[in-house]
């Protein structure tokens, strides 16, 4: 009894103290010169599904839930940013050269048909990323004639 | 009872802390290591006194297609790897200032495609979908910097990527799928063939 006690205790205490190590958050005011939004034209409604499903990882921007301050959870959510922005960084989309641009464009679509993308652990705390069938094709078709249409000028 | 609690959340915060600096460290690291990691590379294009070539490349992309046409994602999962690593050991100390530019354009994005392919070996249809990617790469590649000895065609499949349609590069002149693979092996048609 004395042992189950003292165990329940130092997970309180260990629970406790990592909330005083909190990561440094993923918001920047500033739009850069090669943001996504700022190198292309993107439609209203291509632009509503990426600001709900895709900028959260994908961008300089996260929009945090309330529990993002709660340890663990702040950490993972730091790691699925880091990895996310190393992937595809909307934010400054328009440093990748055009030919990478292009693969990342239908890399993209592709991800949204599969429904690769959004990851399914977030989709469950983000119900507005959890795109409808009509919503996945506004989309993927967005992002396929986006490719072609880069594709034909070089 | 209670000194045990005390000297195991002090053990938990210096752990912490100790994390801390280290990532701390390694950034600082980062940040200053460029410019050795520059000369690192000088020397080993020294040591290894190679002329450009896109032959090895070239082997390598055909390796992966091959896996492809047989539906074994591991074996192009090995391939893309391969390609990897062979794109990190080209010498491109002979091109000049233009041509290094539209190598490293065509290489950044091939190597991020042999990249996703090989790690994603239980995946087939992704690595198809890369391969769409690589194989007009390679084809850029090709017309960019040659191919060496090789004899290559182009080949063109109507109902990959889609129904959109790609291209690969081949060194047989009979059709070998690799989008449609043991499924319809022998559907497509040559293009092209690459002088």
């Amino acid at each position: 009894m004395k042992l189950i006690k003292k165990i329940v205790l130092a997970t309180c205490l260990v629970f406790l103290a990592l909330q005083f190590f909190q990561p440094a958050h993923n918001k920047s005011g500033q739009v850069l010169s090669t943001d996504f939004e700022t190198i292309y034209m993107v439609a209203p409604k291509v632009r509503s599904i990426l600001q709900n499903a895709c900028y959260d990882c994908h961008s300089n921007n996260t929009k945090y839930p309330w529990y993002s301050n709660i340890q663990p959870l702040a950490w993972m959510m730091a790691k699925h940013i880091k990895q996310g922005k190393e992937k595809l960084n909307f934010s400054d989309f328009g440093s990748n050269t055009t030919r990478k641009q292009i693969s990342k464009l239908k890399e993209m679509a592709n991800q949204i048909k599969d429904e690769e993308m959004p990851i399914s652990s977030y989709k469950m705390m983000h119900k507005a990323a959890d795109l409808s069938k009509e919503q996945q094709t506004v989309l993927s078709k967005w992002l396929d004639e986006t490719a072609d249409s880069l594709s034909r000028i070089n | 009872m209670k000194n045990t609690i005390l000297g195991f959340s002090i053990t938990v915060f210096s752990l912490l802390a100790c994390n801390n600096n280290k990532a701390a460290n390694t950034i600082t690291a980062e940040s200053t290591t460029t410019t050795p990691v520059a000369i690192k590379a000088d020397t080993a294009i020294e040591t290894t006194t190679q002329a450009f070539s896109t032959k090895e490349i070239i082997a390598g992309y055909l390796q992966l297609k091959n896996a492809l046409t047989k539906d074994n994602g591991k074996d192009a999962a090995a391939a893309g790897n391969a390609v990897v690593a062979t794109l990190a050991a080209v010498d491109t100390k002979s091109l000049s200032a233009e041509q290094l530019k539209s190598y490293n354009d065509i290489t950044g994005d091939l190597k991020e495609h042999a990249e996703h392919i090989g790690s994603n070996a239980g995946k087939i249809a992704h690595q198809r979908e890369h391969f769409v990617m690589m194989s007009k790469d390679v084809e850029d590649l090709i017309k960019a910097f040659g191919k060496g000895d090789l004899t290559l065609y182009k080949d063109f499949c109507p109902m990959a990527n889609d129904g959109k349609g790609a291209t690969w590069i081949s060194e047989i002149k009979g059709i070998k799928n690799p989008y449609q693979g043991t499924q319809m092996l022998t559907c497509g048609s040559v293009k092209e063939t690459l002088k």
